[in-house]
């Protein structure tokens, strides 16, 4: 293991960067169209009047759609400068551990999430383990911390997520 | 569909939870990967997947987290509040898998004034664990 390279990557642990805002709100069809995907016939995420009769008084988006809010655009690129994370895969891509792969995700949820709701995100890499030998190759598990937040300034669940970037076959 | 809750003093420690299976095909992968807005090629380009070494295009973690929070709900009912789920990804999961979803109920306890179980379950594909993990619910308590 390159331990200047360690070192490196482990300077970028703890950086949070600007928070980010969801591109879309909370809708129905998104969550329709999840819950198409899942098979899930939960009535609270698209049976309106089971829903208005419920503790929640309407639709409420599935607890596990979470990362779903905040995943970046295909087009057009975003203009923000590169959040720490994105730094840490680009360094872990130029080092030839192009391979990605999650291996961990722990989720909290506290609050329901709505129709309407804007959510809002902010996230740091917590950990980078030293370079391991995996059965997919040498690599580095980095584990990214989430926080997400209504448009009420409200903490409606975290994420914690591990994935490994590793070196093909070596 | 009338949907029967199921109650916190009605589950016990070491219950097993109803075994489901989904028979996982290529256009449940790419529909659970752009249903979460997952495009990395790896979940709907399977000449790139193979490239990079694997059989095929696989599941994507959102679609096991979503996965994971259908299989507990579908349990308890709408009335199962999820709070937490955390799982580790083991072997990938294929088009053609058939995927056999297992749990157990490991603690049940108060907190506060909630009614809380936690489950222990297994996603498993015929090449081995897909996925393991514990997720915690909150459950109605009867006369409440």
């Amino acid at each position: 293991m390159d331990l200047e390279f360690y070192e490196e990557l482990k300077a970028l642990v703890g950086q949070e960067g600007t928070p980010g805002v969801a591109v879309d709100e909370v809708c129905k069809p998104m969550i329709r169209h999840w819950c198409e995907a899942m098979q899930d016939g939960n009535p609270l995420y698209t049976d309106e009047e089971y829903a208005r009769k419920s503790k929640y008084g309407g639709i409420i988006a599935p607890p596990t759609m979470l990362l779903t809010w905040t995943m970046p655009p295909l087009w057009p690129p975003r203009q923000e400068p590169p959040h720490p994370f994105e730094q840490f895969l680009e360094k872990l891509d130029k080092a030839g551990f192009y391979g990605i792969i999650v291996t961990n995700v722990a989720q909290k949820y506290y609050r329901p999430v709505f129709p309407g709701d804007r959510i809002t995100f902010t996230y740091k890499v917590t950990d980078v383990s030293p370079e391991k030998k995996t059965s997919l190759g040498n690599g580095h598990f980095v584990t990214t911390a989430f926080t997400f937040t209504n448009q009420k300034g409200e903490t409606v669940g975290t994420q914690s997520f591990t994935v490994l970037k590793y070196r093909f076959g070596a | 569909m009338a949907w029967k809750p199921l109650y916190w003093e009605d589950v016990e420690e070491g219950q097993e939870l109803p075994t489901a299976t989904l028979d996982v095909t290529t256009t449940t992968v790419i529909a659970g990967a752009i249903a979460s807005r997952d495009f990395n090629p790896l979940h709907h380009d399977s000449g790139y997947a193979q490239k990079v070494g694997q059989k095929d295009i696989f599941m994507n973690n959102a679609t096991i987290c979503g996965l994971s929070g259908k299989y507990l709900t579908d349990w308890t009912g709408p009335e199962g509040e999820l709070k937490e789920i955390s799982f580790r990804i083991g072997t990938p999961c294929f088009p053609g898998d058939t995927m056999k979803m297992t749990g157990k109920v490991v603690k049940k306890y108060t907190e506060g004034d909630q009614h809380l179980v936690d489950v222990e379950y297994e996603f498993n594909v015929p090449q081995g664990r897909n996925c393991g993990g514990r997720g915690t619910i909150a459950l109605p308590a009867r006369g409440r």
